[in-house]
């Protein structure tokens, strides 16, 4: 099941604009490896569970994934044909709005040359780039 | 041994010094602790970027002040390249500091060849260590962790002198049965939406 909110204050939201890199959440913190993005942009909550799947295909019983991003962002969309104005349209999807350096996800309890293959399978899904993360002891 | 890392007074306050200090090859700091007055620092980015990646804690500080201090803190970019700030804390080398040690296995479980996984449940241990004894990481051996075994806090090695507050019980490492994963359903389609805060009110207070 994709993420979503489970409660908003409000239905629609404005696009926004993405300015700066990460401040937070660019660090690794649950696991061993993490995936930071290298680019911001808009991450589907399909396409999170989409990243979720093929790393949890690959990893199978071993080690643990963990997603660090939430879709808390609705877009919309208006149907196809419709004509100018009537307002905005309706929500059609939740996303979540990454700067660049967010850490996306992260694994723990496998070996790193596993967790470089599982994130490389991840990284196909993914709409930006993407880099691989070593926890860092300081 | 304590590193010996040159350090000036650093006089000028705020982001747009700070950052022609970090242009100039200077990375600002602070030393504080044993309930003296906070001296602001500039310290050479070479040096103290080597201290860092050789993962040393316990510096001599010369220069402007000359004490040994430990690395309390350290404020890294984005990109987890560049150095941005640097705590240090007065310390002598037998007073004992409370720090984050990370844990580091090593060898092969012979639990493996049994079927199980080695799960490492603890990354980083708080440990409380005299400031010279202080241990880079603390290795643990799973050589001897058949499946079904575990380690414990209790069963580190740790440095003479140094402890490990709180539970000793907690499970480090262990060797146990791979658990099935439930079967991956197909994302279901997302059903509704949201329960939109306060609009239940709205709607009520316009229906009377």
């Amino acid at each position: 099941m994709a993420l979503m909110p489970k409660r908003v204050k409000h239905r629609k939201s404005q696009r926004g604009r993405i300015k700066g890199n990460a401040s937070r959440g660019h660090r690794v913190v649950f696991g061993d490896f993490g995936l930071q993005t290298v680019q911001g942009g808009w991450i589907s909550a399909a396409t999170i569970e989409a990243g979720r799947i093929a790393a949890q295909q690959y990893l199978r019983t071993e080690g643990r994934l963990y997603i660090r991003v939430f879709p808390h962002k609705s877009v919309t969309s208006i149907p196809l044909e419709t004509r100018m104005g009537k307002g905005k349209g309706e929500p059609d999807f939740w996303a979540a709005v990454v700067k660049p350096g967010t850490v996306l996800y992260e694994i723990g309890g496998v070996s790193e040359e596993a967790a470089r293959m599982c994130f490389t399978r991840l990284a196909h899904k993914m709409p930006v780039r993407v880099r691989f993360l070593r926890r860092r002891p300081l | 041994m304590a590193e010996v890392l040159n350090v000036t007074f650093r006089e000028t306050r705020g982001k747009h010094n700070a950052k022609r200090l970090r242009k100039a090859g200077s990375i600002p700091g602070v030393l504080y602790g044993h309930g003296e007055k906070n001296v602001s620092l500039a310290v050479p980015a070479d040096q103290l970027d080597m201290l860092v990646h050789h993962g040393s804690r316990l510096v001599k500080l010369a220069g402007a002040v000359s004490e040994s201090a430990f690395i309390r803190d350290v404020q890294w970019d984005t990109w987890g390249t560049h150095v941005l700030h640097v705590d240090f804390t007065r310390v002598s080398e037998d007073e004992k500091v409370e720090l984050q040690v990370s844990v580091e296995l090593r060898g092969e479980a012979p639990g493996v060849r049994q079927g199980g996984v080695v799960e490492q449940l603890i990354h980083e241990v708080q440990l409380e260590c005299p400031a010279g004894k202080i241990p880079e990481k603390i290795v643990v051996s799973v050589n001897d962790l058949e499946l079904h075994d575990s380690v414990t806090v209790a069963d580190l090695k740790l440095p003479a002198g140094a402890a490990v507050p709180g539970d000793q019980t907690v499970v480090v490492v262990q060797c146990v049965e791979p658990v099935e994963m439930p079967e991956l359903e197909a994302a279901e389609a997302v059903s509704g939406e949201p329960e939109v805060i306060g609009a239940k009110e709205e709607e009520d207070a316009a229906g009377d």
